[in-house]
């Protein structure tokens, strides 16, 4: 019969460069071109981009981080130095994104221990980076403006731009060259309003992962997955300003009822399971960068990815 | 091309005998317009019309259901690629496979499992849906004993997994009324089951390793006489079920090829890593999930995938409007509300009860409205308040007058303060800082 399925779409999602190596101008040992895909995820015969890429996250102050994660990591979590290098050698991660958590404090106004921050993870592995900073747009100029001078040459990728509050982030992407996350409340027309508003303040498009906001699986993941989805949609029919490559990260996962009254012993499953199919789903959807927090997680993900990108793990049984 | 209600309409006898089970032929156009009838229960069709409107009015995806009773469950009849394009309607079916080569206790165990095992979220009661027995002992004798084994358990869905006709018929022999699923019919030896699905009126499930082998083979089958098919895609991988099943709904939702309008099975067990079966399974497309039995975290995180993937995108999931309760909350306990959109109240509830502040929240009506569309609508408004504050009794329970508000709902502030008498604090924006909120503001 020979069937040919034909999807009425001719766009592609652009490109985003992360990280830089030394022929590049920075310390970076790999540099990652993500998007590019013409299609619906995993149905690129040839796909371009090494997506999906598996970032972990770290803090610089982990007094609100998961109790889950501060009992498995152990002490790692008051050294960026050794919580990053445990992230690339020891949990294989591609990526690793630092939270600046310790500007979150009220009243912070130690800019020079951030960017301290920064360099400490920046020598402790030479994976690409993501620094996500503060959320308080009293400081905000502050502490970007000091995340990218120290990032300078490195293609961060800065986190979180939001409609009420993207310039602070934007001047030092902009001055520095660092690409940044831009984050709107689960709506594909929202996530498009503030790429334009990225955009006419100089952000070129090559230059913006889209972040829809994650709920967490069983809370509000479905508004997540379609959103993903849609916006992918939109961008392969053709609408540029929604063609950026996207970035999912449910920071609720691990505190939820779940994985809290999970029985004692069989906690750190239910954190990585939850973690797995919440990144999985998200991949499907259409993230090139999914973030976790439980090291367990990275491996399972590495090996299910291996799976959708190039086939491998034979399921012929019979 | 899809016909429209009255052109559909024009082919129909205009009795409005309601032997079909609708009031009127125009009705019953409108239904089958919109893919939600078949033309058969039309008793006065010629065969002509019949076949016209067949083809273009018929579910682009057969229904089929497999097994009887309360726990059987039906799959097929979805219209759209993406859930935000409309919704899916069937969840997927997932088994929990055991092989009757296991001992007894362990097929005994698992059927238990599925019999009795539930989780309760969002209201909804979850569960796995059935058996999946695998003929790998290759004896007729043993297969059939495993069956009856599970059957004597429990009227749950059962799939018979063999490629030998003769242990399938003496499985049958047990089970054949209760329309298990046959697993499966090839190229090979579909005349052989088609048989066994037609004397017991049994799905059956055609495997082959390439659409239009598929295609052909379910034109053979239902030449034997059997409708209810199911396809197994033979996948190589899993990047190749993803490619397969997506161009499969795809060619069948614009019934480009009628001939692969079938639900799809899929066996998550083979292959890397099981959990990522079954959540692609979940997610591209699959009717029918064949796993081995699962732990408690992948038990519940393919659920809960399940369950979001499957819910209505066109409504929003809704809490009952009320007085609920964290913890023992006394008399001087603080009172918080907000809106029964279920994300909201299960978001809030999760961080209330990691404060372990004993407190109540009362969840007022909103259509299922978060606060932020709620209170720009005005569905959220000082009477909708004052009456819930009332219709729920919260005076009686508590000794103080403080309500805590959303910090969405600050506008609404001055005007619930004078609607309702109680003095107002608004809250944070964000439930993660509702700890934080309570410490400071509330213990003043």
């Amino acid at each position: 019969m020979g069937f040919n399925v034909r999807f009425d779409w001719t766009g592609s999602i652009g490109e985003v460069i992360l990280g830089a190596t030394k022929s590049d101008g920075g310390t970076r040992r790999v540099s990652y071109r993500i998007g590019g895909g013409t299609t619906l995820p995993f149905l690129d015969k040839n796909p371009s981009s090494p997506a999906p890429l598996i970032a972990f996250e770290i803090c610089d102050n982990p007094v609100l981080w998961p109790p889950i994660i501060r009992n498995y990591c152990g002490d790692q979590v008051n050294n960026i130095q050794e919580w990053a290098k445990a992230a690339d050698t020891t949990y294989g991660a591609d990526m690793i994104r630092l939270y600046l958590t310790s500007t979150r404090q009220r009243n912070f106004s130690d800019i020079p221990a951030v960017g301290k921050a920064v360099e400490t993870a920046l020598s402790a592995t030479s994976l690409p980076l993501i620094i996500e900073g503060s959320n308080d747009p009293k400081i905000d100029s502050d502490i970007f403006q000091k995340c990218g001078e120290v990032g300078q040459g490195e293609r961060l990728l800065l986190g979180t731009a939001e409609a009420s509050r993207y310039r602070s982030i934007a001047a030092a992407a902009l001055a520095y060259n660092h690409a940044l996350i831009a984050q709107s409340p689960i709506d594909v027309n929202l996530a498009k309003q503030l790429n334009i508003l990225l955009r006419e303040i100089g952000i070129q498009r090559d230059h913006i992962v889209i972040d829809p906001y994650t709920g967490t699986l069983g809370y509000g993941f479905e508004y997540s997955y379609s959103a993903m989805e849609r916006i992918r949609f939109s961008a392969l029919k053709g609408d540029t300003d929604l063609a950026m490559p996207m970035i999912c990260s449910a920071p609720d996962t691990l505190t939820i009822k779940e994985v809290r009254e999970a029985d004692l012993d069989g906690q750190d499953d239910m954190a990585v399971k939850w973690e797995f199919y919440t990144s999985l789903a998200a991949a499907v959807a259409g993230a090139e960068i999914v973030c976790v927090r439980h090291p367990k997680t990275i491996g399972m993900l590495k090996l299910a990815f291996a799976s959708l990108k190039n086939g491998t793990g034979s399921m012929e049984v019979r | 091309m899809a016909l429209k209600a009255l052109d559909i309409y024009k082919l129909l006898p205009k009795k409005n005998c309601k032997e079909c089970g609708d009031p009127t032929c125009l009705t019953f156009a409108m239904k089958l317009a919109g893919g939600k009838a078949d033309v058969d229960l039309c008793p006065y069709l010629d065969d002509t019309s019949k076949t016209v409107l067949g083809a273009t009015t018929r579910p682009p995806i057969r229904l089929v259901r497999i097994g009887v009773g309360e726990r059987s469950f039906a799959v097929g009849e979805e219209f759209v690629l993406y859930r935000h394009e409309k919704t899916f309607y069937h969840p997927p079916g997932i088994l929990f496979k055991v092989s009757d080569a296991h001992i007894p206790d362990e097929i005994v165990s698992v059927t238990k499992r599925v019999r009795d095992e539930s989780f309760i979220r969002v209201g909804a009661d979850l569960r796995f849906n059935g058996i999946a027995i695998e003929n790998t002992s290759n004896s007729a004798d043993t297969f059939a004993k495993s069956v009856e084994t599970v059957e004597k358990m429990a009227d749950l869905p059962l799939v018979l997994i063999s490629p030998n006709a003769d242990a399938l018929t003496a499985a049958l022999a047990h089970c054949g009324t209760y329309r298990p699923l046959i697993h499966a019919a090839t190229n090979k030896n579909f005349k052989e089951m088609c048989a066994l699905a037609k004397q017991h009126g049994c799905p059956l499930v055609i495997k082959a390793r390439h659409l239009d082998e598929l295609g052909q083979l379910a034109k053979d089958c239902t030449a034997e006489g059997v409708q209810d098919l199911v396809m197994d895609l033979s996948p190589a991988s899993l990047r190749d079920f993803i490619s397969l099943s997506t161009e499969i709904r795809q060619l069948a939702i614009t019934r480009t090829a009628p001939d692969l309008g079938y639900p799809v099975y899929f066996d998550a067990t083979a292959g890397g890593i099981q959990d990522a079966g079954i959540a692609i399974g979940i997610l591209k497309y699959a009717s029918v999930i064949v796993t081995n039995p699962l732990l408690p975290s992948s038990a519940k995180a393919a659920l809960t995938l399940r369950q979001n993937v499957y819910t209505d995108p066109q409504k929003p999931i809704q809490m009952n409007p009320g007085l609920y309760r964290i913890g023992t909350p006394g008399k001087d306990a603080p009172v918080l509300m907000t809106v029964n959109f279920s994300l909201t109240f299960f978001t809030l509830e999760g961080y209330l009860e990691s404060t372990r502040i004993p407190c109540f929240m009362l969840i007022v009506d909103t259509e299922g409205l978060s606060v932020l569309t709620a209170v720009a609508s005005g569905k959220l408004n000082e009477i909708l308040v004052r009456d819930s504050l009332i219709k729920f009794g919260v005076e009686s329970e508590v000794s103080h007058r403080n309500l805590i508000i959303p910090g969405y709902a600050a506008p609404l502030s001055g005007r619930i303060e004078e609607a309702t008498g109680w003095k107002v604090l608004v809250g944070p924006r964000d439930a993660a800082e509702i700890g934080e909120f309570l410490n400071e503001e509330w213990k003043k």
